[in-house]
């Protein structure tokens, strides 16, 4: 079960930031770069706020893609929180119907090592330092510590 | 995202500036290198020296392309990544796949 310790704890979670943009890369763009700032705001280091911001970019685009099926009369939400310790959640959700994020081929095996696609998920994971999906995969929750 | 693209010594150098995502910024690379391999210009300088971050979706185009070019006898070769970029090229393993350069004009003679 969650506890103060544990970053699945959202009780102590404290509001940085609530956006939702419709399914669009331009748009999507806007609302990492707005995540961007207010890293910047909150002086986090420069190294975490590349990676997290990298690993929002990497969600938005998903949720745009897969989640929304690139129709930009649907939206996505995506909100940012921090913890009492100074960790960083982000959470990125759409209104698809989510995913199996077990069954992601690994990007770095040989015989996908020259696709032209499919390292998104991958990246969130090593640039991340916990992430879980929910609501079926249709959300993706990613704390930076 | 900027994109200047110019020729020097039949190497096209893609120079770019700014992050490189899904939308236009990955829209806009695509575009000149495909325009470049239907000119016949297999032989690709991609100049990242004022790129701070390319996606997932950036590095798709870069090994897509990188192959197409060696397929017709070129290739695709990268200047002056940023660390966090080689960070991310590292993490999903291909950061070997590509030649890395320091500068543009190595990058440009190494095709002689």
């Amino acid at each position: 079960m969650p506890s103060a310790d544990n970053p699945g704890d959202d009780k102590k979670l404290r509001e940085l930031l609530h956006l939702t943009v419709p399914a669009h890369f331009e748009a999507v763009a806007s609302a990492a770069d707005a995540i961007a700032e207010t890293l910047c705001r909150l002086e986090v280091p420069e190294q975490k706020r590349l990676e997290i911001g990298l690993a929002v970019q990497e969600a938005l685009v998903n949720a745009v893609v897969h989640g929304c099926g690139n129709d930009p009369s649907k939206n996505v939400t995506c909100q940012m929180q921090s913890d009492g310790h100074g960790r960083i959640i982000i959470v990125v959700s759409d209104p698809g119907p989510g995913f199996n994020s077990v069954s992601i081929p690994d990007p770095k095996r040989k015989e996908n090592l020259h696709s032209d696609h499919g390292r998104g998920v991958h990246l969130i994971r090593q640039l991340m330092d916990e992430v879980t999906f929910e609501r079926r995969g249709s959300e993706i929750r990613m704390w930076k510590y | 995202m900027d994109i200047n693209v110019r020729r020097r010594s039949q190497v096209q150098v893609i120079q770019l500036r700014g992050q490189v995502r899904m939308g236009p910024g990955v829209d806009s690379l695509q575009k000149a290198i495909e325009e470049a391999l239907a000119n016949g210009d297999t032989r690709l300088v991609i100049d990242l020296t004022e790129v701070p971050m390319i996606d997932s979706s950036a590095i798709g185009i870069l090994v897509r392309f990188l192959a197409s070019a060696k397929r017709n006898g070129g290739s695709l070769k990268l200047v002056q990544p940023c660390k966090f970029v080689v960070q991310t090229l590292r993490l999903v393993g291909l950061l070997n796949l590509f030649e890395v350069y320091d500068a543009e004009t190595a990058a440009v003679e190494s095709f002689s």
